[in-house]
């Protein structure tokens, strides 16, 4: 699995990017549809989800998200993961 | 799980701040909901005026939005008049504390069964950064240009002293260990309650040289200190001073008996 940003929610705060450990995440260049400097994620494969489908760990990003914007997503399949698939109202 | 389950999709994005800290300790909330096994039809969401009273309009539930600071009272009634229903307390430091100071010493002291989560952001945000019962001392608001010359407030203290059944504090960088201690407050009867030390980047962390989100989150991590360390630490600090900590981790969990056990419960839920 690796994390996903969803653009319509970020809200360019940089929680993810000093909560990685492992440096994940990187500050967006990309001025964003709703205005934002979104995060983008820069090195999926150093996430330590990556290769995993279930029993996830650390989630910090997910957890630590102000606007549950980082979801997962799975590398095999390309199927959005939970969360992702929402539309906004 | 899908966390967006819990929300009202028409209302998001929510209005909170870039960085702020109130979305995390909904998503850690709503993890510790999903795990615990509540539904959200047999939860009533109670909140008073503030930034992180704004979080049960965002829950696809039923919720109230009550007068400022008497949020535990209007809680108190709802759990009182139907006890079979689950009662969880969003609540900030501002409207806890300060205004409804009293309604919350005598809530721990009647020990109702309540899940109250206090989003402590050592600042009334919404109105514009002025000092709270919660800002540090020699910290800057808008009330205090040249530093807070007062000692703040140690929430979790006084629910202790005032019998609370199960006391933790955390703060936004601890999101594991917020998840399992609300996890563990929604599992116990009576009052339980959690202060969640809280980053407000456009008020308190702007003016006191941490606009960035992420420096009020290393200023977290630097100053915390875990309960039974700080004990032999610091017998007589007063938490988040200037050379200050933030005292973390589980204050007590004890099992006194909850006010509705005592009057008899059910005779006040028979009018439905």
């Amino acid at each position: 699995m690796r994390p996903e940003i969803n653009l319509k929610h970020c809200k360019a705060c940089d929680i993810c990017v000093y909560m990685c450990p492992n440096d994940c995440f990187s500050r967006g260049v990309d001025i964003s549809d709703r205005g934002y400097f979104a995060a983008v994620v820069s090195a999926p494969e150093k996430c330590f989800n990556h290769g995993r489908t279930k029993k996830l760990i650390c989630e910090l990003c997910v957890l630590s998200c102000p606007d549950q914007a980082i979801s997962w997503k799975d590398e095999s399949t390309g199927d959005e993961g939970s969360g992702n698939e929402h539309q906004t109202g | 799980m899908d966390i967006f389950d819990f929300y009202r999709k028409d209302q998001w994005p929510h209005v909170f701040c870039p960085g702020c800290g109130n979305g995390t300790v909904m998503n850690c909330f709503f993890r510790a909901f999903d795990k615990v096994g509540w539904k959200l039809d047999n939860t009533v969401f109670v909140s008073g005026i503030g930034c992180s009273s704004r979080i049960p309009l965002y829950i696809n539930s039923d919720a109230i939005h009550t007068t400022h600071g008497r949020a535990i009272a209007f809680a108190t009634g709802i759990k009182l008049s139907r006890p079979e229903l689950d009662v969880v307390v969003f609540t900030g430091d501002g409207d806890l504390g300060a205004i409804g100071g009293n309604h919350f010493i005598n809530g721990c002291r009647r020990n109702v069964d309540l899940d109250v989560i206090c989003i402590n952001n050592n600042i009334y945000g919404m109105t514009g950064g002025q000092a709270s019962i919660t800002t540090p001392h020699e910290y800057i608001s808008t009330t205090t240009p040249r530093g807070n010359r007062e000692y703040p407030f140690d929430l979790a203290e006084i629910a202790v002293a005032a019998g609370a059944n199960y006391v933790a504090r955390w703060t936004t960088r601890h999101v594991h260990e917020l998840t399992k201690s609300i996890v563990a407050s929604l599992n116990k009867k009576g009052f339980n309650f959690i202060e969640v030390v809280s980053q407000c980047p456009t008020n308190f962390g702007r003016r006191n040289k941490m606009a960035d989100p992420s420096a009020l989150l290393e200023w977290f991590k630097e100053s915390s200190v875990r309960r039974d360390k700080a004990r032999a630490a610091a017998v007589d600090h007063v938490d988040l001073n200037l050379a200050g900590q933030i005292t973390t981790g589980e204050f007590v969990s004890r099992e006194r008996e909850c006010y509705h056990e005592r009057t008899g419960g059910s005779s006040h839920g028979d009018g439905h």
